[in-house]
């Protein structure tokens, strides 16, 4: 096995893991490119047999959440060299695919993610400005690029016995804060954000401004022909311009 | 608006559609981030910050899961931030959010077509890829990041000129009330999408308990400034 596992060189392109994104592999070949550094000192180097046997199973189809997917590489790479079969590998990618989308999205999209853009919403209505933008980014990327280095770090370290790392202590201590966080942070940015833009309408606009909030949020609880938040807002707009412009 | 600052804003909105999916995903495809930077390019930061935070409520609906299409808010507000700036009064936000959602829309259809361009790239090397072809590997991975920034600076340059055609012929044509109710708005879109999709994920769950904890130290925060 290799005595210096190159896992810099991996993490960094895992950064790109989502570059070649589509339909049909999602994101393996981003995997397969992020794998191939520590694939290197298999028996024969990089022009042997084994070599590109694991990179052409590397790149095959994976789905998971982009920030867990280094666990995903450090474990298969690992396997790789403790000698599992290619049926092994794949048995292992296709067990951890659910587990590292489901978690990822969970702990980042639904949790992480709106928790940080909800205390810039709100520092910004309170007017921090920049200092808000600063600290979302900041705040954002600690855990963003804690969770990379943890996941391709623990995923080389436990190999075929990666689901152990998943039941690591801190992920469930993360999941447990950043649930309610992100709740409490987006009820705190809701009403500061409503205060924030409505600052500059008048009495008549700010009343009209309450009623097309209602207005959506009703159409948007029913969701008649799967209106989103992009229709909702062309089609306010488009109402919006036909009221102004026949009472202009 | 000089030419070498449509070429910053231009190179602004490449990086940050960039951002979104393929290269690094640090999050300056956030919309506040996106706009503040937008209106610092701009020298209207005021501008930047209110529709990068209108922009942002509404990005609140997207939960960018699996194959999930969605709209790209991050390029289109750079455009609204370039639509919109130095107009008085209601103007700026009126004029951006209705410029910046068609490119959001937009951006998410180009999305999609850059998936499908990378599939048929895929498919072009995918026996050498099954050999453990490293050079084709990385190849077809790097044409795709490639494929992405040049998606981003088309969605980008198409918003910049809609913005600039927007600003040199309805701006002078339409009276202060039209803005003020394309402003109202736009901003109650904003508003009832953000709750729509914070509610979503809160859901009916003890987080509500949270939510509504959140939601009072807000209104008291509002009752007290």
């Amino acid at each position: 096995m290799t005595s210096r596992p190159r896992l810099g060189t991996s993490l960094l392109r895992l950064f790109t893991v989502q570059g070649s994104w589509n339909y049909e592999y999602m994101i393996g070949l981003g995997v397969g490119v992020a794998e191939e550094p520590l694939l290197r000192d298999l028996p024969g180097g990089p022009d042997g047999a084994a070599y590109h046997a694991a990179l052409g199973r590397g790149a095959h189809f994976f789905n998971a959440h982009p920030y867990l997917a280094g666990l995903a590489v450090g474990a298969t790479a690992r396997a790789e060299y403790e000698g599992a079969s290619p049926e092994q590998i794949e048995r292992l990618r296709t067990a951890l695919a659910g587990p590292l989308g489901s978690l990822g999205d969970r702990l980042v999209w639904a949790g992480w993610l709106p928790f940080a853009a909800g205390l810039a919403i709100a520092g910004v209505a309170l007017g921090l400005g920049w200092v808000a933008v600063a600290g979302f980014l900041v705040v954002y990327n600690v855990g963003h690029l804690a969770l990379r280095w943890w996941a391709l770090g623990a995923g080389w370290r436990y190999g075929t016995r990666v689901p152990t790392a998943l039941h690591h202590p801190g992920l469930r201590r993360a999941a447990a804060f950043t649930a309610p966080a992100m709740a409490v942070s987006l009820g705190l940015a809701l009403p500061l954000a409503a205060r924030y833009l409505a600052g500059p309408f008048g009495a008549g606009s700010r009343i009209t401004l309450a009623a097309g909030v209602a207005l959506g949020l009703v159409l948007l609880w029913w969701r008649p022909g799967n209106l989103t938040g992009l229709r909702l807002g062309l089609t306010m707009l488009a109402a919006g311009l036909l009221v102004g412009w026949v009472w202009r | 608006m000089s030419f070498d600052v449509q070429l910053v804003l231009l190179l602004w909105g490449t990086l940050v559609g960039l951002d979104l999916v393929s290269v690094p995903q640090m999050m300056i495809a956030r919309p506040l981030v996106a706009g503040a930077v937008a209106g610092l390019i701009l020298g209207d930061g005021a501008l930047g910050l209110r529709l990068g935070i209108v922009f942002e409520l509404f990005q609140l609906d997207v939960l960018p899961v699996g194959a999930a299409r969605y709209p790209e808010y991050g390029p289109a507000t750079v455009v609204a931030v370039s639509a919109g700036h130095l107009l008085t009064g209601a103007g700026g936000v009126a004029v951006g959010v209705l410029v910046g959602l068609p490119v959001a829309m937009l951006g998410g259809l180009s999305l999609h077509l850059l998936r499908r361009l990378n599939a048929r790239a895929v498919h072009r090397v995918a026996a050498r890829i099954e050999q453990g072809d490293a050079r084709a590997l990385v190849r077809v991975h790097v044409g795709g990041i490639v494929r992405d920034a040049g998606r981003a600076a088309v969605v980008t340059a198409i918003g910049l000129a809609v913005a600039w055609v927007t600003r040199t012929t309805i701006v002078g044509v339409l009276p202060e009330r039209v803005f003020v109710g394309l402003a109202v708005a736009a901003t109650a879109a904003a508003l009832a999408t953000a709750w729509t999709g914070t509610l979503r994920l809160v859901g009916r769950g003890p987080l509500l308990r949270w939510f509504a904890l959140g939601l009072g130290g807000g209104a008291l925060a509002v009752w007290l400034r």
